[in-house]
């Protein structure tokens, strides 16, 4: 079966859920599910919370006027742990250089939707499709 | 009703079982139960998960890539067929004057669902305990949600529902058994939850029974919402079965759901 990345990542939002049916607004509500961008800068805070992980970095603006203070939001808590993620996979790289991508909000803030995040010692982690795990990959 | 039938049935059975019993060891049959007081036992920790595709996180450390997934199999698709499951409808009834109010809900709950924002469930949309503490009189019921991680206390010990409790998200919750299934009685809710996430609203006046039976190893689990002043009929949703667990609970970390307002539509994803 082929699952859109954007549902991928939609369906990690809901994996909290206690159970009975439950929902949440998707990705697409907020962010440009259609585009990725990448950006580097320093990682500066990381907020262990329901119902989605958020992490802020440090980016130079575009225009080269300065640094601004960029919100990624991410999967919920519940979803890392059971794959293996904790907060001190990202907190050990508070003030390190960090390589994120993702997707903006579509209202231009300086606000994303993290996909992937690559560390400086060259470590990632990353929400793929399963596609990718089929096609080659060591699933466990 | 099937009471009578099937407390009848679990007496043949369980007469059936304790007679070669007492046959092949009197000093068992000594030790054995009651037939009349034995009930299954649903202690433990119950896994949740959804039947969807899950998502994927690739890990990339080291130069070596691994990959791990949620495992999905802890809890059957809503409309698998469950053994011992009463008849089910895809949707409530609502009287013709609430329906309008029910459309417009379930049309703006990406923006009007409380439990979008880190609100309380409240029951049934809390779903089935992940972890159940089975008791004599009662049975102490454990959940993580991110709106906290409630807990519930289901007296067995004959009383009534309590006419002075204030209402609350998780309501007044007495039990009994029928057979060899539990039902859960609960009532006295607060009347700003809803019991379904399509803006299934209710009254002061709800009535939410939960019947739980086992299924093998698996936990078998049934709501029926009863609410006069609202609904035509009662609603029995359809069954939901989940598996033996043993992840540990762990308490959810603290939710804070900020960004409706950098919402310029109103997609949501949905679960059944």
């Amino acid at each position: 079966m082929k699952y859109k990345f954007s549902t991928i990542l939609a369906l990690g939002t809901i994996l909290l859920a206690a159970g009975t049916a439950r929902a949440h607004h998707s990705p697409s509500s907020i962010f440009d599910m259609t585009k990725k961008f990448v950006l580097s800068g320093t990682l500066t805070q990381v907020e262990w919370v329901n119902p989605h992980i958020a992490i802020y970095i440090d980016a130079k603006k575009a225009d080269g006027s300065g640094v601004e203070n960029w919100k990624f939001e991410s999967a919920p808590p519940a979803f890392l742990r059971r794959v293996g993620v904790n907060s001190g996979d990202f907190k050990k790289a508070i003030g390190t250089t960090v390589t994120v991508e993702g997707n903006r909000a579509r209202d231009g803030s300086p606000y994303g939707f993290l996909q992937k995040i690559t560390f400086s010692d060259g470590n990632s982690l990353a929400m793929v499709s399963p596609n990718e795990v089929n096609d080659g990959g060591a699933a466990k | 009703m099937r009471k009578p039938i099937l407390l009848a049935a679990a007496a043949i059975a369980l007469t059936a079982v304790a007679a070669p019993a007492q046959q092949n060891s009197t000093a068992a049959a000594s030790k054995a139960p009651n037939p009349a007081s034995v009930h299954p036992d649903f202690s433990g920790i119950w896994a949740f998960s959804i039947a969807l595709p899950a998502p994927v996180l690739k890990r990339v450390e080291n130069g070596s890539t691994s990959y791990a997934q949620v495992d999905l199999s802890g809890r059957m698709p809503a409309r698998t067929e469950v053994p011992g499951a009463l008849p089910s409808a895809a949707k409530p009834s609502y009287k013709p004057e609430h329906q309008a109010k029910v459309k417009y809900l379930f049309d703006h709950e990406a923006k009007l669902d409380k439990v979008f924002f880190c609100g309380k469930p409240g029951v049934p949309r809390i779903g089935s305990p992940r972890q159940i503490i089975q008791l004599p009189n009662e049975f102490v019921f454990l959940y993580e949600d991110i709106s906290g991680d409630p807990y519930r206390i289901v007296h067995m010990d004959g009383r009534k529902h309590d006419p002075n409790a204030e209402p609350t998200y998780y309501g007044d919750s007495i039990g009994h058994w029928e057979g060899n299934t539990l039902v859960v009685d609960s009532t006295n809710f607060v009347d700003d939850t809803w019991f379904g996430e399509d803006g299934y609203f209710h009254s002061p006046a709800m009535h939410v029974y939960e019947r739980f039976w086992k299924v093998g190893d698996n936990l078998a689990y049934q709501i029926t919402v009863d609410d006069p002043t609202v609904l035509t009929e009662p609603w029995t949703q359809a069954p939901r079965m989940v598996k033996p667990s043993t992840e540990p609970l762990l308490e959810s970390p603290v939710c804070v759901e900020d960004d409706a307002h950098r919402m310029d539509n109103l997609d949501h994803h949905l679960q059944r």
